[in-house]
C-alpha cells in the first residue's frame, strides 16, 4: 500500500494489491498518508501459500484491472 | 473485612499504593469503598466469601479483595465472573501458585476464556492482536488476576517473585479463543466441559514466541513442515521443556495454521500428538548444551510426557504467525493448567 502511494507521489502510474482481510488496513494507510483515493485493487485472502495455480487464477483475473487503473492514473 | 486507607486525594491515593508496593507500577483506579461495593454487589456474592489462600504470602482471598484488585485493574464489572474463575484456576493446588511467583523462571498465568462468557463477560478478544494492547477486557482481566497475586499473593520482585527478569505478559496475559472461526471443537469441550459452558483455563507460560510459517497448497504434505516448526518453537533445546521435561506448554494457532492443519485431517488431538512426536530431545546434544541437567549418559527424551500436555487454542488475526509459550516444567505438579467453570449464574448487572 505504501508503496504504491509512494509511487503515486513520485508521479509514477501505482495500483496496490490488497487482500480483503486487510482492505480497512489499506484504507487506513491510504488515508494517513494524504491520498484516500489512490488505486487499489482487492485480492480474496490468503493469497500467500494458497498453490501456484491458484495464484496464477487470480493474476488472470486481475489482470485486466491492473492495466484499466494504471491506465487510468496515466491519464 | 479489607484494611482501609486515607488519603487527602485519589492523587495522593495513588502514591500511597505505589508507595506501599500495591500496584504493578502503572497507575491503577483507586479502590474506593463505593467502587469496591459495585464491583462485590456484581459478583452477586458475600463480600467476606473466602476462596482460598494465595501464596507465597498466604494471603487471603475474599471476594472483596479480589474486587479490589478488579477495580484496581480497571476492569468493569461484568468482569468479575471471569476474574473470579481465575483467581479460583490459580488457588487451586494443581497450579502450584506458590512455587510458581517464586520461581527466578519469567513464568506467567495465562488465562484462556472459553464460552459464552467471552461475550456476556467482555467482550474478551480473539482475534487480531488479542494479546497486546487495545483490549479492555483482555488487558484489565489479565491485570487483575497480576493483582491479586501481588496484594493477596505477596508476590513482589526481588522478595518473594524471584523471576530474574519475568516478562511483559506478567502485567497482563489473556486472550479468548476465537471458537466462531476455529475449524476445532472449543478447548473446553475437549477438556471435558459442556458446549454452553463457559471456561477459564489458566496456564504457566513463557512470552508468546512466534512460530512464521506459508503454506504450500500445491504440496499436500507440507502441512508436517507446519508441525515441525511448532515442536521446534515449543521445546528447543533452550527451554526448560527440553530441559526439565514433562510440563504442559501452550500453542495459539491462527485461523490460517488451524484450516492447513484441519484440511490435512488433524483435530486437536491429532495435532498434539503429532507435536509430541516431534519434540525428542537428542542426548548427546543435550549432554552438550546442558550438562548439569542431562546427566552421564542421557538418552534422547521425550519433551513432554504424552500429547495432553500440549494446550491447543485457535486465535489470532489470519496471517503467517501463529505462536507458542514454553513453560517452566516445575512444581509438584509441573506446570499444569487449571481449569475453572465461570459461574455467571451468582452475577448481578448493576444498574445505571
Amino acid at each position: 500500500m505504501r508503496d504504491g502511494i509512494n509511487l503515486a507521489k513520485l508521479g509514477i502510474p501505482a495500483v496496490a494489491l490488497v487482500t480483503e482481510e486487510f482492505w480497512p488496513q489499506g484504507d487506513f494507510v491510504a488515508e494517513s498518508l494524504g491520498m484516500p483515493d489512490v488505486p487499489r485493487i482487492q485480492l480474496p485472502h490468503p493469497v500467500a501459500g494458497s498453490g501456484k495455480t491458484n495464484m496464477q487464477k487470480i493474476a488472470e483475473e486481475i489482470a485486466p484491472q491492473v492495466i484499466r487503473a494504471l491506465e487510468a492514473a496515466s491519464d | 473485612m479489607t484494611e482501609m486507607l486515607a488519603a487527602a486525594d485519589e492523587a495522593a491515593a495513588l502514591e500511597d499504593l505505589h508507595e506501599r508496593g500495591c500496584t504493578d507500577g502503572l497507575p491503577v483506579v483507586i479502590p474506593t469503598a463505593e467502587r469496591v461495593g459495585r464491583m462485590v454487589l456484581a459478583s452477586g456474592q458475600e463480600a467476606d466469601m473466602v476462596l482460598g489462600t494465595m501464596g507465597p504470602g498466604h494471603g487471603t482471598a475474599t471476594i472483596e479483595k479480589i474486587a479490589v484488585a478488579a477495580v484496581m485493574a480497571g476492569c468493569l464489572p461484568d468482569y468479575m465472573p471471569i476474574v473470579l474463575a481465575a483467581v479460583k484456576a490459580v488457588i487451586a493446588p494443581v497450579f502450584d501458585l506458590t512455587e510458581m511467583q517464586a520461581t527466578t523462571h519469567c513464568t506467567a498465568p495465562l488465562i484462556i476464556v472459553n464460552g459464552p462468557a467471552r461475550h456476556s463477560c467482555g467482550p474478551v478478544s480473539s482475534g487480531y492482536g488479542a494479546l497486546g494492547p487495545g483490549h479492555r477486557a483482555n488487558a484489565s482481566i489479565g491485570r487483575a488476576l497480576r493483582l491479586t497475586m501481588i496484594n493477596i499473593g505477596k508476590g513482589r520482585p526481588g522478595s518473594s517473585d524471584m523471576a530474574l527478569l519475568g516478562h511483559p505478559g506478567k502485567f497482563t496475559y489473556c486472550l479468548a479463543e476465537d471458537e466462531e472461526n476455529s475449524p476445532f471443537p472449543p478447548l473446553h469441550v475437549d477438556l471435558g466441559y459442556a458446549q454452553d459452558d463457559s471456561v477459564v483455563t489458566v496456564i504457566g507460560a513463557e512470552a508468546p514466541h512466534s512460530v512464521i510459517y506459508s503454506g504450500d497448497a500445491d504440496k499436500p504434505e507440507h502441512y508436517k513442515s507446519l508441525l515441525d516448526l511448532l515442536a521446534i518453537g515449543l521445546a528447543n533445546p533452550a527451554t526448560n521443556n527440553a530441559i526439565l521435561t514433562s510440563g504442559t506448554a501452550t500453542v495459539v494457532l491462527n485461523p490460517e495454521h488451524a484450516a492447513t492443519l484441519h484440511t490435512a485431517g488433524l483435530g486437536r488431538q491429532d495435532i498434539a500428538r503429532e507435536i509430541h512426536e516431534r519434540c525428542r530431545l537428542d542426548g548427546a546434544q543435550l549432554k552438550q548444551l546442558a550438562p548439569a541437567f542431562a546427566g552421564e549418559n542421557p538418552p534422547d527424551r521425550m519433551a513432554f510426557s504424552g500429547p495432553e500436555q500440549i494446550l491447543i487454542l485457535m486465535a489470532g488475526g489470519s496471517g503467517l504467525y501463529s505462536m507458542v509459550m514454553p513453560s517452566w516444567c516445575a512444581g509438584t505438579h509441573v506446570n499444569s493448567p487449571s481449569s475453572v467453570k465461570i459461574e455467571s449464574d451468582f452475577y448481578c448487572e448493576i444498574p445505571g
